[in-house]
């Protein structure tokens, strides 16, 4: 089935698709293959129900840590990172606010800290800033992401967020013109001097520039491949090709279709036998689906994968060099 | 320079003319631009308040929690709003500024 095409090798390539395909398994044995390959390599899991650690048989925290020679993990943790930047506006709020206002303001930011999106937008910075900070520090990142969904969302953001932050900074704008124009007709009545330049617009267009600079990465195709994972079943195949048309609109490249659990030729019984002409037509329409990319296809085995050893020799089966399986 | 006190001497004298006479202009002329260019900045400033902090109303707003960091800098000028709008109270519930 292989048609000596290469498997996508980026600077920064993530692995998606729908719950309990295999995406953390790709993930994992993608960057150990990079890692032993001497490439200095960082795997990220972004899927708040981490499995990366359980899945490289030790427990990962919010910072790399070194697994074997040359892989780092991490696992994002979005309330930390939201506690973290709650905190940041809290000591800020203790710089800049009147005493007698401080208490009820403190009371709403926790209320902002527990309303929807905190955790979501939390872990969005998170990422953007790994994306950032990465570049030049290691040779490659490997996402392991959520299911679908909520990496598509991660994955639009950029292009969302940036969207409301040009209005925010636009009305901004319009403020300190006026208020300039008032201060010119006013004088002493305007009251102090204001400093010149903006703080609030200054924040705007620092998270601006953040999620341009996210979305620029995103998009790049030769920095970034998007690798789906797939089973040879139904509803795997009708998520991913909804998932391929959404990275499309929001262009992230993707690189690649992964085909996990197919039944190996020599397994036999009757059971089997008719279990492989229904998957038969599922393959079929992989094929077909996904015809506009590469297809790389993995066995089901006979016993779990799990640990650095059983990840090793499941991923030699990708044809990292231009080998075909 | 303007060590000499004010009083008899004709150059002060002279200035305090000129500076009546710019007042009695200003008031003639500039004050109403005044007073709607004041409006207009108070009206541009409460909608940048509502657009940045919808959420506090109750509408949903996707970026919050990125406008939150804007507190800070913003706290002062929404107690003056809601002194201006006549309330001596916060309106907004959970947001009692004082």
């Amino acid at each position: 089935m292989g048609d000596g095409t290469r498997f996508p090798d980026r600077e920064i390539v993530f692995f998606g698709g729908k719950g309990g395909v295999g995406k953390t398994t790709l993930a994992c044995g993608y960057a150990l293959l990079a890692a032993d390959r001497r490439r200095k390599t960082l795997l990220v899991s972004t899927d708040p129900a981490h499995s990366t650690g359980d899945m490289l048989e030790t427990s990962l925290t919010d910072e790399p840590l070194e697994v074997v020679p040359n892989l780092w993990a991490l696992e994002i943790d979005p309330e930390r990172e939201a506690d973290r930047y709650i905190q940041d506006v809290k000591q800020r709020l203790v710089e800049s606010t009147a005493p007698r206002l401080l208490q009820e303001v403190e009371r709403q930011i926790d209320i902002a800290r527990v309303s929807p999106g905190a955790e979501e937008a939390a872990l969005f910075d998170r990422f953007a800033r790994i994306l950032d900070e990465t570049r030049g520090r290691y040779d490659r990142v490997v996402f392991d992401t959520a299911p679908t969904g909520h990496t598509v969302r991660l994955l639009s953001l950029p292009e969302l967020m940036g969207a409301w932050m040009s209005g925010l900074i636009s009305r901004r704008h319009k403020v300190n013109v006026l208020s300039r124009m008032w201060r010119n007709v006013a004088g002493a009545a305007a009251g102090d001097e204001r400093p010149q330049t903006d703080p609030v617009l200054e924040a705007l267009r620092k998270r601006k520039v953040r999620f341009e600079h996210a979305r620029r990465t995103l998009t790049d195709a030769t920095r970034v491949a998007f690798v789906f994972v797939v089973i040879p079943e139904r509803l795997p195949i009708i998520e991913t090709a909804k998932a391929v048309k959404l990275l499309k609109k929001y262009q992230v490249p993707v690189g690649g279709v992964v085909v996990n659990r197919v039944l190996p030729s020599e397994v036999q019984g009757d059971f089997l036998e008719r279990r492989r002409h229904r998957e038969q037509q599922y393959l079929h329409d992989i094929e077909r689906t996904f015809a506009a990319f590469p297809i790389f296809y993995l066995p089901l085995g006979a016993t779990d994968v799990l640990g650095v050893d059983a990840l090793r020799k499941l991923v030699t089966q990708l044809p990292l060099d231009g080998r075909t399986t | 320079m303007s060590t000499r006190r004010t009083g008899g001497n004709i150059w002060s004298r002279i200035r305090r003319r000129i500076r009546a006479a710019r007042e009695i202009y200003e008031g003639l002329y500039v004050a109403p631009y005044r007073a709607a260019i004041h409006r207009e900045y108070l009206r541009e400033r409460d909608l940048f308040f509502l657009i940045g902090f919808a959420d506090l109303l109750g509408t949903p707003n996707p970026v919050a929690f990125y406008t939150l960091e804007l507190y800070p800098d913003l706290i002062e000028q929404f107690h003056e709003w809601h002194l201006r709008m006549g309330m001596p109270h916060s309106p907004v519930d959970g947001f009692r500024c004082c």
